[in-house]
């Protein structure tokens, strides 16, 4: 009898605990927030895509390695593990981390659930249809962005764009069949031209806003450079260049006389911090290069700078206040980090095979014989070369010594107004404008066309070109009859801003194969180390259809640089399967 | 009442726990040291070891039988009693001479004899002289009996004596066969140089914040050819050491007077004699046998050695002394040029660093240089100024690359010899575009100088186009025409 109450109490008591179960493991938690709490109104949205850009965060550093050490200027050391020198060497195996497409498709898969969320706000109205329209784009040009460079090093790839629970499910070939780089690059324009919003978030308003010192509009994908991208990768020359004079002309209405004249337009400012000049504080002497202000500081300088933000057009910051931490410091620094690669000897040669203009004035002396741009992009610490660009905010440019060890802020430098000038002019050129091509990364738009020396009333410039090849750079002088200052006067042309002589097409050769090899060794001397260079050599073997302009540089790489096995990386370059990495999750 | 099973699973285990404890007993006794000789310390084996007992009551004798029980682990290689029988009686009745004796043949860590090594090791031994381990041999002794542990080292019998040599510097001041001359100079580089390593301090100089040193503890006495050239007591070195006949020596520094011009015998004696000495030792493992025609010195000088003058050699414990009837080097092979980079001066007559342009250049060729132009400083004259050391008396030839890259007309600009205004050289015409080495001309050091300054001069006016000053090197080389 005893037992049998025993029995009962305690079969009671657990009833109880059962039934109360249900209520107690409701309880939300405090730091986090649960599916229902999420996508209620635009500032959940916001959230949503401030989460997708840190997510993409998180890329950066395989951004760089993937897209630059596989190219021709950067080279692993001696502290670098196996599967970097892989991307190197192009030996790359199919467990190797660094090949893994996974973190890409983690991102595209965040990307696909916000869109999808975004439908479902839309339909309950919770967002109005243009908050939805302006977040809608940007989270799709991002994806759009991630396939490209899927594209770029896997060749062929799985398209989805469904809300999937796992990233895992991304192996179902049945569901998702690989597409060729050439049909994803069909879909991802059809997608990205389709969006019926392609500007800026509007600024002043969430998200577009200033946060901590940095204004955020920034980080977000400028969704004209991707559709000019896109375009350029299909062979789309003039859509492609329509794309990007519209990005070119962003401060075309800026009520800032200053800012419509230079920004994205590479304009001299007559101010250091905006110039971006290789400059000499006493022309021909080697000693006086400028370091604190001109070339080098853009890549210091504050994101809410005028410098900065009129030569930037996406860039992402990585600050020590807040995360995700700032990987370049452990590619890039012997001090602190693990120094990973480091500039090829490649690098250095083209750099050094470079002449600057001579000195104007008196002695005239003929230019230094190198392109100042590499000694401020690579610097000796220690006897070893170091790519610096993402150091400056970390290392003292003057003492090479870390300004706080604990604080190691960069930035994510993805797109700059030189970038978008040489690809511009690479489409200008395929489309058969060589002058124009020539004259923006050389001396610019003025440069190639330059003004009568008396009666102007008749120069025009580029203006009988059509649309998108229409600039009106004209310049009376301060004795011109009449007077005037064309919205594009002040375009001084790349090689200009790094104090070079303008790149020489020789006599007798093929006018578009020799500019856009000019185009492209400048991008590389210019933009070194910004994650496109690969990308930069690949779109041109492709579209020559031939391999030997990707494979022979990477074979001097390989082979200055006294790493065994340069041979068989060209032989495996000199045919198209070798171009791309194992996909493999 | 248990039954059979439940007596059974609880004895089982009880039973498994007895074989366990029985095995453990065998288990133990597989890790305990059995070999006696691993209780005993290095001291207890030698006196136990029949062979080496006088060898041990020597130790004792010395002392050294404390460092020999004590719980670092040593190596000792220990002379057998024959061996030991063949001692000068007084060493072993001189205690500092027997502890001496005593430590040439212990030293530190365990090193074991392998007769089929090939590599061989120079161990230092308690009294720092160094002995070569090699093979079943060391330094001169063959071991006997190899590899015997103790507990606190490893000990080994060998056959014969281990020789205490004396070190080079000992050999030279001390052996009587050493010619009188050179060693008298070598003795005589004695001098006092600050050091304040054991300097005791008495206070701070008020004026110039600096410590103030006890008279005579702030230096040492030292010899500079220990300073400058080798340290020849230094155990851990090899050294070849020339040490020249009297005649041989007179006659070798004597030629060297020419080029020490001064104002007395003295300094031209001393200056020539240290010329002289610097280069006649070489760093490296020589004997009469295997010595080269040529070796190197220090300061990259080749030293002319001939089998047939070598006249002695003796044996140093870290080195060769060679006494030779003659070491004929060459003053060419002496006195090198100086190679003066124009962009390295040293001071400039004004400051125009507003009008310095330092150079990046490239030759035709695509050799890359740098080179200093001051262009429009206006100053009649300017010059920059950079210095040499050590001028010997004698002449030289001078020549620069000045390359005038800016311009399609001539300028002139000259080398001025001690003095900015000198004439011994003339004003050089510097045409455009010319990346070549140009002579200059030849001048006379008439007395031997420890400094010298030499000029780069612009022309005697102001006008920026004629007087600029450029130049890449400065080359001036001692001509023996």
């Amino acid at each position: 009898m005893k037992k049998l109450t025993i029995l009962f109490l305690s079969a009671a008591a657990f009833c109880t605990v059962l039934s109360s179960c249900k209520k107690m493991l409701d309880v939300m938690p405090g730091d986090e927030l649960d599916q229902s709490q999420m996508y209620r109104n635009v500032y959940d949205a916001d959230a949503a895509v401030i989460g997708i850009y840190g997510k993409f965060q998180g890329l950066a550093e395989r951004y760089v390695l993937l897209n630059e050490l596989r190219a021709d200027m950067l080279n692993y050391t001696d502290h670098a593990d196996e599967y970097l020198r892989q991307l190197s060497n192009h030996t790359v195996t199919a467990d190797n981390p660094y090949a893994s497409p996974r973190p890409f498709y983690e991102v595209i898969l965040n990307c696909n659930d916000v869109l999808k969320n975004f439908d479902v706000m839309l339909k309950d109205k919770k967002m109005k249809e243009s908050e939805y329209a302006v977040r809608y784009a940007d989270i799709t040009c991002l994806r759009s962005f991630l396939y490209l460079q899927l594209g770029i090093h896997y060749g062929e790839i799985p398209y989805v764009t469904g809300a999937l629970e796992s990233v895992e499910e991304v192996k179902d070939a049945k569901r998702f069949p690989k597409l060729s780089f050439d049909a994803l690059l069909d879909t991802l324009i059809r997608t990205t031209e389709a969006l019926t919003y392609k500007d800026e978030y509007p600024a002043g308003a969430s998200p577009n806003i200033t946060v901590d010192g940095y204004p955020t509009g920034k980080w977000f994908i400028n969704k004209k450079v991707l559709l000019g991208d896109l375009n350029l990768w299909k062979g789309n020359y003039v859509q492609a260049a329509t794309w990007y004079r519209q990005v070119m002309e962003t401060a075309a209405n800026n009520s800032n006389d200053a800012t419509m004249l230079t920004m994205y337009k590479v304009g001299w400012d007559s101010n250091g911090d905006v110039d971006h000049y290789i400059s000499y504080s006493r022309g021909g002497d080697a000693t006086s290069l400028v370091w604190n202000t001109q070339w080098r500081i853009m890549y210091e300088q504050a994101a809410n700078t005028k410098g900065y933000e009129r030569e930037w057009v996406w860039a992402i910051p990585f600050d020590s206040r807040f995360k995700p931490e700032n990987p370049f410091v452990k590619l890039f620094s012997p001090i602190g980090g693990q120094y990973l690669v480091k500039p090829s000897q490649e690098a250095f040669d083209n750099w050094n095979s470079q002449q600057q203009l001579p000195n104007s004035s008196a002695p005239a002396m003929p230019g230094l014989p190198y392109d100042a741009r590499g000694i401020l992009t690579c610097q000796n610490i220690n006897g070893q070369p170091v790519v610096m660009k993402y150091l400056y905010n970390y290392l003292n440019w003057s003492t090479m010594l870390p300004v706080d060890v604990l604080k190691r802020t960069s930035t994510w430098f993805l797109f700059k107004q030189t970038h978008l000038h040489m690809r511009f002019a690479e489409a200008a050129n395929r489309a058969g404008k060589h002058l124009l091509a020539w004259g923006l990364f050389n001396n610019g738009i003025a440069g190639a066309y330059p003004a009568p020396t008396s009666d102007v009333t008749n120069y025009h410039n580029t203006l009988f070109e059509p649309y998108p090849f229409n600039f009106d750079a004209r310049n009376s002088g301060n004795s011109g009859i009449p007077y005037y200052r064309a919205p594009w006067y002040r375009n001084i042309g790349i090689r200009r801003r790094a104090n070079l002589q303008n790149y020489a097409v020789a006599a007798g050769a093929d006018s578009t194969l020799s500019i856009e090899n000019g185009l492209i060794n400048e991008t590389a001397l210019e933009d070194a180390y910004e994650g496109t260079r690969w990308p930069d050599l690949l779109r041109i073997a492709l579209r020559r259809n031939d391999p030997s302009f990707l494979a022979d540089k990477i074979y001097r790489k390989l082979k200055k640089d006294n790493v065994p096995g340069a041979e068989a990386a060209r032989a495996k370059l000199m045919d198209k399967s070798g171009w791309y990495l194992p996909f493999k999750f | 009442m248990m039954s059979y099973k439940t007596i059974a699973y609880t004895l089982l285990p009880l039973l498994c726990c007895a074989v366990l404890l029985q095995s453990c007993k065998k288990w133990e006794d597989s890790i305990t040291v059995n070999d006696p000789a691993l209780k005993q310390t290095l001291m207890e084996r030698i006196a136990a070891e029949p062979s080496t007992s006088k060898f041990a009551e020597l130790v004792k004798k010395s002392g050294l039988d404390t460092v020999l029980t004590s719980s670092k682990v040593y190596t000792v290689f220990a002379p057998d009693n024959d061996a030991v029988a063949k001692l000068d009686a007084g060493v072993a009745n001189d205690p500092a001479k027997l502890k001496q004796f005593v430590s040439n043949y212990i030293t530190l860590q365990a090193w074991n004899s392998k007769a089929e090594d090939t590599a061989s090791t120079y161990l230092q031994m308690l009294n720092g002289k160094y002995h070569l381990l090699h093979a079943a041999v060391m330094g001169n002794a063959a071991i006997t009996s190899a590899n015997k542990p103790a507990k606190n080292g490893v000990y080994h019998v060998i056959s014969s004596l281990l020789p205490v040599a004396d070190n080079c510097w000992e050999t030279i001041a001390g052996n009587s066969s050493i010619p009188a001359e050179q060693k008298a100079y070598m003795l005589s580089l004695f001098r006092n140089v600050f050091d304040p390593t054991n300097a005791v301090q008495i206070g701070v100089d008020p004026n110039t914040g600096k410590p103030i040193y006890k008279p005579g503890t702030d230096s040492i006495n030292t010899n500079l050819f220990w300073q400058r050239v080798y340290d020849l007591r230094d155990e851990s070195k090899r050294f070849a050491v020339f040490i020249l006949e009297d005649a041989a020596w007179q006659a070798a520094t004597q030629s060297y007077y020419p080029y020490f011009v001064t104002g007395g015998m003295d300094t031209t004696a001393s200056l020539a004699k240290w010329e002289v000495l610097k280069d006649l030792a070489a760093e490296g493992v020589y004997t009469a046998d295997n010595i080269p025609d040529t070796v190197l010195s220090k300061f990259k000088v080749k030293i002319p050695v001939e089998g047939a003058q070598i006249k002695k050699t003796i044996a140093a414990s870290n080195g060769t002394i060679f006494i030779m009837g003659k070491v004929d080097i060459s003053p060419k092979n002496k006195f090198k040029q100086w190679y003066i980079e124009a962009e390295n001066y040293s001071f400039a007559s004004n400051n125009k660093t507003g009008n310095t342009y330092f150079r990046d250049r490239l030759t035709p060729a695509g050799v890359p240089f740098k080179d200093v132009l001051v262009y429009n400083h206006g100053i009649s004259g300017f010059n920059l100024g950079y210095r040499i050391t050590n001028v010997p008396s004698m002449k030289y030839k001078a020549y620069w690359v000045a390359v005038n890259d800016w311009m399609t007309t001539n300028f002139t600009q000259k080398l001025g010899i001690d003095s900015a205004t000198s004439t011994v050289l003339p004003y050089i015409t510097v045409t455009p575009n010319n990346y070549s080495e140009v002579y200059l001309g030849e001048f006379t050091v008439d007395r031997y100088k420890a400094a010298m300054s030499i000029f780069l001069t612009a022309a005697a006016n102001t006008t920026a186009t004629t007087n600029p000053v450029v130049c890449d090197y400065i080359r001036i080389e001692p001509s023996f025409n």
